[in-house]
């Protein structure tokens, strides 16, 4: 079986393992190139029809692209969209730098909805090669209702056995995508033929890497304008993924801290 | 050799040692030397060397976590993503401490091949052995050896010779293959991508023995087991999803499931957005519907028909544990295996292995970082494996309240004294030969059938709990009937004496009538004193999804002082040949799924264990 094939398989075994042992379940949707690729599995998954909600968290600082692809795609893909705000940023610790506490509030947006909605399960994007904590997660990781994560102490997880019981005020993050890196969700995309918003393409020598919030990414130098020449780029790159992101170079261990109280 | 690329392939590697040996430097090095380590990255770490005030050290690569950082240790396993022009690599560095030995673990079991990283000056210590015993009984048999800081015993040919001999007598000892053994220095990048002219070493540096491994774990002629992970109702259809653990999946052919060994064939493959294959083979996660509309169930298991797996509820395991509290006898916990739980007990402690100096002890508590073999036993019939034979479906983790303690491997899942090896087809159920089937009489009664094996002395109360039951139950809805031995002995039966060849027929017969009744969506009371062991497991068998062994308890000393029909005063005369407890052995089962002492309890208090017994199992949820 190829690497992909392979990737999909496991992806799809996590969802499915996910929905039938946790009862509340949704899905995040932020609307990038990774959660539609999840999205995508969760079709193949439960074979057209997504049994479960998707959740957008919405900063309202995302790009206009990226909302004009979500009134699009929940339509066409007939999806079960609920929409969760975000707190003013007045409200986020003052503490923290700018970017990491303008993508706190997300965070807070986050904690929002899964209160009200008593979500017991969320399943979220995230891929281990983004960032050095993410690459310690667990596929199937609790938090307690702060979002804490406890990276101490994490759960065992053997082979493929992932454990759902825990006590009432636990709730889990799910990471179907955790083996996945860049490219290979960049050749699934092209394989699958898996829409996307266009600003990951280049223009006028431009394009985005990774899609945050409008204030807090900013675009790479690229002019790859096509799926091919975007995994040629990578092959070759050696900037990270996430060097548009401001936040992730304010402070040595921000996204340890960030995680830690619950950001993705 | 010439090699073509292949970058889809990835080959995912653990990496192990002492602490110090040099774990960190090595994925540095090599990931530096293949020219695939962002700037900023090595920057960073040459920031955070320089606050701490420390020469460059690669540890900073990987540990990310600012505790890591300050203590200078690995907490948990993390995963490097890299490349070389033959595939890509996941690199595993799993933390040495002893204390987070399960994310070691956890860590270890998504490996194919493992480094195992020994430090030329200190040689191996401790965490050597203790990590790579473990590797073998995660099923990881192929490990590549280093001899790492060869810069520091100036590359001496005798003293590489020397911890060669030694690792390799203990790697073979414990079953391990090695790819191959070479001596490097991480600090250097020497034999790592980059060769080192050394007149006494002429074999390949590290990066060719990585690009050049086979996983060798070909799927070939391996018996195939589907395991049933959820079911679907799509539109009329009912899907069976799950994942092919082992083997190929046919269209054409035919199949049994288990545990209610029943044979089906499948109608469709269900994939989205088509199926576009005939076949399936190990690791695709598909969906099915079958021709047969049958009772299917989570963690339930679709195999060859003269390959299928165990059926047992009870087996021998080697087990891993990391729990701060000892392992209790007799305790509940629960297994999760083929993606269901199931409720266990630890029925005995056979041997312990202490990891930490391999030394082997009998009779003792099972502690934090032991390994054991032990007895278990498991309330509902497993469909498992031996490890050995059939790796997926013979692997488990071990669950106490909501922490994963432990996990293991099956041992032993012979269950010649429980269920009858061979398989056995239920003709009955086939719905091609019938209009109404097992599933439409369940959906339509709202419960599910069973049978309910009550055993135990003449006068022990068998019948009148049965009757009670069967009354209490029938007004509840059910559809329930009560099969009584000395009622079948007066017609079906009436052809067998008391001999312990016609035992055996009796039951034989009784039991099949039983099976008839589940088929007709009943739950069926039996009520038989069946005093042998070997029976009442070819009993349970016929139907073993559905049979539940009731022991019916009461002391021959009660009974007889009871002797409700005057049979033990004719027995004692001599009136009455081969009776039970008198001139004829009684077995009590080894593990019952309900005991009821009929002399501590009375009769009410009996039935009503009995009926909320049946309402459990059986009940509408
Ligand atoms: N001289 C020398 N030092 C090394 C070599 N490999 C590692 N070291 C040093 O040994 C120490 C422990 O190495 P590290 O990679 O952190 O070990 P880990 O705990 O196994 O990850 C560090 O100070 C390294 O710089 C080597 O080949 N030669």
């Amino acid at each position: 079986m190829d690497h992909l094939t392979k990737l999909e398989n496991e992806s799809i075994f996590i969802l499915r393992q996910a929905y039938s042992s946790i009862k509340n379940i949704a899905m995040l949707w932020s609307l990038g190139k990774d959660s539609n690729v999840m999205v995508w599995l969760a079709f193949k998954a439960f074979l057209g029809k997504i049994p479960f909600p998707l959740v957008h968290v919405d900063t309202k600082k995302k790009f206009k692209e990226m909302y004009a692809f979500r009134d699009k795609y929940e339509k066409l893909w007939n999806l079960n969209l609920i929409l969760g705000d975000c707190p003013p940023i007045s409200k986020i610790d003052p503490s923290l730098p700018p970017a990491a506490r303008s993508a706190a509030r997300k965070t807070e947006g986050l904690k929002k909805i899964l209160n009200e909605k008593k979500f017991k399960g969320i399943i979220a994007g995230i891929r281990r090669d983004e960032q050095n904590t993410r690459a310690k997660e667990r596929f199937f990781s609790p938090r307690d209702e702060t979002g804490k994560w406890d990276v101490k102490n994490q759960p065992a997880e053997l082979w493929n056995s992932f454990n759902t019981e825990y006590p009432s005020n636990v709730h889990l993050r799910i990471h179907p995508l955790l083996s996945w890196t860049e490219i290979d969700i960049w050749r699934y995309i092209k394989r699958e033929n898996i829409p996307i918003v266009d600003l990951y393409f280049a223009q006028n020598g431009k394009r985005y890497r990774s899609l945050g919030d409008k204030d807090i990414t900013k675009p790479v130098e690229s002019n790859a304008s096509t799926l091919d020449e975007i995994i040629k780029e990578l092959q070759n790159t050696k900037t990270s993924e996430r060097s548009g992101r401001l936040m992730d170079k304010e402070e040595e261990n921000i996204f340890e801290k960030l995680r830690s109280k619950g950001y993705m | 050799m010439n090699f073509k690329q292949n970058s889809e392939d990835t080959l995912r590697v653990i990496i192990v040692g002492h602490v110090d040996h040099g774990k960190s430097t090595l994925i540095g090095k090599l990931l530096s030397d293949l020219n695939q380590i962002q700037e900023e990255k090595i920057n960073d770490i040459k920031k955070i060397c320089k606050t701490r005030g420390l020469k460059f050290e690669w540890a900073f690569l990987l540990d990310a976590l600012k505790t890591e950082r300050d203590q200078g240790i690995t907490i948990d396993t993390t995963q490097i993503f890299f490349r070389s022009d033959r595939r890509n690599y996941v690199f595993i560095d799993a933390p040495g401490h002893k204390e987070f030995l399960k994310n070691m673990i956890t860590g270890a079991t998504s490996a194919q091949l493992a480094i195992l990283i020994i430090d030329g000056l200190e040689g191996i210590q401790e965490q050597t052995k203790r990590h790579v015993f473990l590797l073998s009984l995660l099923g990881i048999k192929d490990v590549i050896v280093v001899i790492n800081k060869m810069d520091l015993i100036n590359y001496d040919k005798n003293k590489f010779a020397d911890l060669e001999a030694q690792i390799s007598k203990y790697l073979k000892s414990i079953n391990i293959k090695i790819t191959a053994i070479i001596p490097i220095s991480a600090w250097n990048g020497d034999n790592i991508v980059r060769k080192k002219t050394l007149r006494w070493y002429k074999g390949k540096v590290l990066l060719e023995v990585l690009d050049q491994f086979k996983d060798n774990a070909v799927d070939h002629g391996m018996p195939l087991r589907f395991v049933v992970q959820d079911i679907y109702k799509i539109s009329e259809k009912r899907i069976l999803v799950g994942r092919v653990e082992s083997g190929k999946l046919k269209k054409k052919s035919k199949y049994v499931i288990s545990p209610s060994n029943t044979k089906v064939s499948i109608k469709s493959f269900e994939i989205w957005p088509k199926s576009t294959k005939n076949e399936y083979v190990t690791g695709e996660c598909i969906g099915l519907e079958l021709n047969e509309k049958i009772f299917v169930e989570k963690g339930n298991v679709l195999s060859e028909i003269t390959r299928s797996p165990s059926l047992t509820n009870t087996f021998e395991a080697r087990i891993f544990w990391f729990s701060n509290q000892r392992l209790r006898i007799n305790k509940k916990y629960k297994i999760k295996i083929n993606t269901t739980d199931y409720e266990i007990i630890f029925s005995k402690i056979k041997k312990i292995i202490n990891i930490d100096d391999l030394t082997e002890k009998k009779n003792d508590d099972v502690e934090k970082n032991n390994v054991a073999d032990v007895l278990i036993d498991s309330e509902s019939i497993l469909c498992i494996d031996n490890f050995e034979l059939v790796n997926n479906t013979g692997k488990f983790s071990v669950i106490d309240q909501f922490e994963v303690v432990g996990g293991g491997v099956v041992k032993s899942a012979s269950k010649s004294e429980l269920i009858d090896s061979h398989i056995r087809i239920n003709e009955n159920v086939k719905s091609e030969d019938f209009f109404v089937n097992e599933i439409d009489r369940v959906l339509k009664v709202g419960h599910r059938p069973g049978i309910l094996w009550l055993t135990g002395l003449s006068g022990s109360g068998k019948s009148t709990i049965a009757k009670e039951v069967e009354k209490k139950l029938f007004l509840k809805g059910y559809n329930i009937f009560s099969l009584d031995g000395d009622n079948l002995r007066q017609g079906l039966n009436r052809d067998l004496d008391f001999m312990p060849e016609s035992r055996v027929e009796n039951i034989r017969r009784t039991a099949e009538v039983a099976s008839l009744f589940v088929s007709a969506g009943f739950i069926v009371l039996i009520s038989l004193i069946s005093p042998y062991k070997v029976d009442r497991n070819k009993a349970r068998a016929i139907r073993p999804e559905v049979f539940k062994e009731i022991f019916i308890k009461a002391s021959i000393e009660e009974c007889e002082k009871r002797d409700v029909k005057g049979l033990y005063a004719k027995a004692r005369s001599g009136r009455i040949k081969n009776f039970t407890g008198i001139t004829a052995p009684y077995e009590e089962p080894n593990k019952p799924e309900l005991i009821i002492d009929t002399e501590k309890n009375g009769i009410l208090e009996c039935s009503k264990m009995l009926e909320k017994f049946v309402e459990k199992e059986f009940g509408k949820k």
